[in-house]
């Protein structure tokens, strides 16, 4: 299938800096894209390129076949994008706000009432019509700023960071709402740093750091690979000189990188093997007598698997 | 991991109904007439926005009254001012004293209001931009297919929309000096023009200044030095050409010019400075070589004295630029007959409008360049490396 968004060899060069350093990138229609990386990866300038805000140093863009440089016009009028930090205009109710974006994509005064109102319906802000932008909670903000990329019916939405500064239940209700969005057939391109956000949603994820990508691909197939170098938290019934022994079998265990003793007496295990390879060691570990009472894999945290894969980027990188 | 990412995972996720993605390739040039609506609506949708934040509640209408009182009050008082200092013993005729308290007035108030447009004109603009920025609002308005161009004109409309209003409502009030007579009403259209062109002007130039720079403090810092420049700096600068070109008698001491500074200063410095425009359009008014006029005569021509009146039928020094001679062993400047009545008055305001409206064209220009996130070229200025972020 052709992809909706493709980004080739994308390069932002600042003075000193180096943002974006050659990404290539394909999403194919209807998918929910996340891109992960930590913070100052190159995520936001990616989108930033891909929302006509930003001039590529090199590399080329499209969205839906318009060429981001060349047709900056037309990829606005496909796509909607909510920045990272946006701002709300003062003075401004809720339905002027939409009304607003709606006058600068052309759309007819006769169609823009009933637009609005569908539109505050999709994002639950339908008893908020009449309110001031500035009084709504950040949750009620990012679904405004949200609909405002929503009225003129885009392909594609980029989304930088939506779920930050949102509390439980606000995310949980982002992510109903781009599920929808998917239903209703859009695009969607997604950013953040934090992983289990992005996993239960995107249908694929691309990693970058350093403003290059690392991996990119469909979720379950990049959480493969990232597990490698998984944590496991082992809780033994055990104490003192009995909780030594048990850390000292699991650091024999040639899947273990490291075991070490936490403060609240549960052991850590650097765990190299997949999954298989962790069933049997806690097979193995449950029949040399050890009392087991939790034996998990820790939630994955990007920054930490991060750490494992560029290191182990870098290890390849100096062997060769 | 849900099921509906795992059913996706499974197969091509089901496809969605795009637009064929190769007929998009290729820059294409909308339709002029398109091209055209499309920036009016653009103008429009920031206009109305911009208006209904600066207009909402009583606020804007409150100002607006108090501005008028404060207005009527000062014509009142200056009226009365004017009417004790009038020497009886100069015109005579109760007719000439109505008429030259008219005229004076007329200047009062057209001094005011050009004073209240320099204040406030780029100060509502000052902000326009850059608040935009501050607020991280720019970027939601810049990804709407809205040019950088309607963005711009409508940022500039609505904020110099209440400074027109402002400058409406003092029409009836100005209108007032036909009772007194001596202004006719042609006088107050150019005035009113030279007002018009000089919001205009100040206000693309405060919105100039807050494309340029990121903060609206330092925009509002730059914007009033730049208006500073313009009124206070100009009149300094021809005044100090003045003194450099005035004859001074002696020997020893060269006169008419030192280095480039030699003969009339150059006109475009009082371009810009709307005050000198408006004394150059109550000049207009007045057949007497009246303060406005020796004022704009002194500051133009250089201490020449080459204006006025021609009643007067005589002669006066000839400009500083004409060398200078000797009589009776003390050098003097030559004379030459004063110009004819109505040639060399009057003429200065045109060509203030004109400057000024040029102006705004190259400042909206500019500023265009700056809003546009795609076509961003910075001349001269040192490039900040943005704010990195993931």
């Amino acid at each position: 299938m052709t992809p909706i968004i493709r980004a080739e060899g994308l390069v932002k060069r600042y003075d000193r800096t180096v943002a974006v350093a050659g990404v290539d990138l394909a999403v194919a229609p209807g998918e929910i894209f996340g891109l992960v990386g930590p913070n100052g990866a190159g995520k936001t300038t990616t989108l930033r390129i891909l929302a006509t805000l930003l001039q590529p140093s090199a590399g080329e863009a499209e969205v839906a076949g318009f060429s981001v440089t060349r047709n900056p016009d037309d990829v606005r009028r496909v796509l909607g994008f909510m920045p990272d930090a946006f701002g709300v205009y003062d003075d401004m109710k809720v339905w002027e706000y939409l009304d607003f974006f709606a006058r600068c994509y052309g759309i007819p005064a006769a169609r823009r009432r009933q637009m609005i109102r569908d539109l505050l319906d999709l994002v639950d802000l339908g008893g908020k019509r009449d309110t001031y932008v500035q009084a709504l909670s950040r949750g009620m903000q990012q679904r405004l700023c949200l609909a405002h990329a929503l009225v003129h019916d885009p392909q594609v939405l980029l989304l930088d960071e939506p779920a930050s500064g949102l509390d439980p239940r606000a995310r949980v209700e982002l992510r109903e709402l781009l599920r929808e969005l998917r239903a209703l057939g859009k695009t969607i391109l997604i950013s953040s740093h934090i992983l289990p956000e992005l996993e239960e949603l995107c249908t694929s994820v691309a990693i970058v750091d350093h403003g290059r990508m690392l991996a990119q691909g469909r979720v379950a197939e990049i959480e493969r690979r990232l597990r490698f170098g998984a944590v496991l938290r082992v809780h033994v019934l055990a104490e003192g000189e009995e909780l030594e022994a048990a850390r000292d079998h699991f650091g024999a265990d040639p899947d273990v990188a490291s075991a070490t003793i936490l403060e609240d007496g549960t052991i850590e295990l650097g765990f190299r093997g997949d999954d298989a390879a962790s069933a049997r060691l806690l097979a193995r570990s449950v029949a040399a007598g050890l009392r087991i009472v939790t034996f998990a894999r820790a939630a994955s945290d990007l920054e930490e698997l991060f750490l494992q894969v560029t290191s182990a980027e870098r290890e390849g990188a100096s062997a060769a | 991991m849900t099921d509906e990412a795992i059913h996706v995972d499974g197969a091509t996720p089901e496809p969605v109904p795009t637009q064929p993605i190769a007929r998009n390739r290729g820059f294409r040039r909308p339709h002029p007439m398109l091209a055209a609506r499309r920036l009016f609506g653009g103008i429009s949708a920031v206009g109305v926005k911009e208006l209904r934040g600066r207009m909402r509640g009583r606020r804007a209408f409150v100002v607006l009254t108090l501005y008028l009182l404060l207005l009527a009050g000062f014509a009142w008082m200056y009226e009365l001012i004017l009417e004790r200092q009038y020497n009886t013993g100069l015109g005579g005729s109760a007719a000439f004293a109505s008429a030259s308290i008219g005229q004076e007035l007329f200047a009062g108030l057209m001094m005011l209001v050009t004073l209240l447009v320099v204040l406030l004109a780029p100060a509502f603009t000052a902000g326009a931009i850059s608040l935009e920025r501050e607020k991280q609002t720019l970027d939601l308005l810049v990804t709407t297919p809205i040019s950088s161009l309607a963005i711009v004109i409508g940022k500039l409309l609505s904020a110099l929309t209440y400074v027109f209003l402002l400058i409406g409502a003092s029409v009836p009030l100005t209108a007032m000096v036909f009772v007194f007579g001596g202004v006719a009403p042609d006088d107050v259209i150019r005035g009113y023009i030279v007002l018009v062109a000089t919001a205009f002007g100040l206000g693309a130039f405060g919105l100039f200044c807050s494309t340029l720079v990121k903060r609206t403090q330092a925009a509002t810092v730059i914007t009033t030095f730049g208006v500073m420049a313009m009124t206070l700096g100009s009149i300094f600068i021809l005044v100090f050409w003045g003194a450099m070109t005035g004859v001074r008698i002696g020997p020893d001491v060269p006169s008419g010019g030192v280095g480039p500074i030699k003969g009339r200063p150059p006109e475009v410095v009082a371009y810009f400075n709307p005050f000198i425009a408006q004394a150059d359009i109550v000049c207009g008014t007045q057949t007497t070589y009246s303060l406005w006029c020796s004022g704009v005569s002194q500051l133009l021509n250089g201490n020449s004295g080459v204006v006025v009146f021609t009643d007067f039928g005589g002669t006066i020094d000839a400009p500083a630029s004409e060398p200078a001679v000797e009589e009776d062993g003390v050098r003097v400047r030559p004379a030459v007959a004063v110009q004819p009545f109505g040639v060399a008055r009057d003429g200065f305001w045109p060509k203030s409008v004109a400057a000024w409206l040029v102006l705004s064209v190259v400042l909206i220009t500019l500023s265009v360049q700056l809003v546009s996130p795609t076509r961003r070229w910075r001349p001269g200025l040192p490039r900040r490396s943005p704010r990195r972020s993931s």
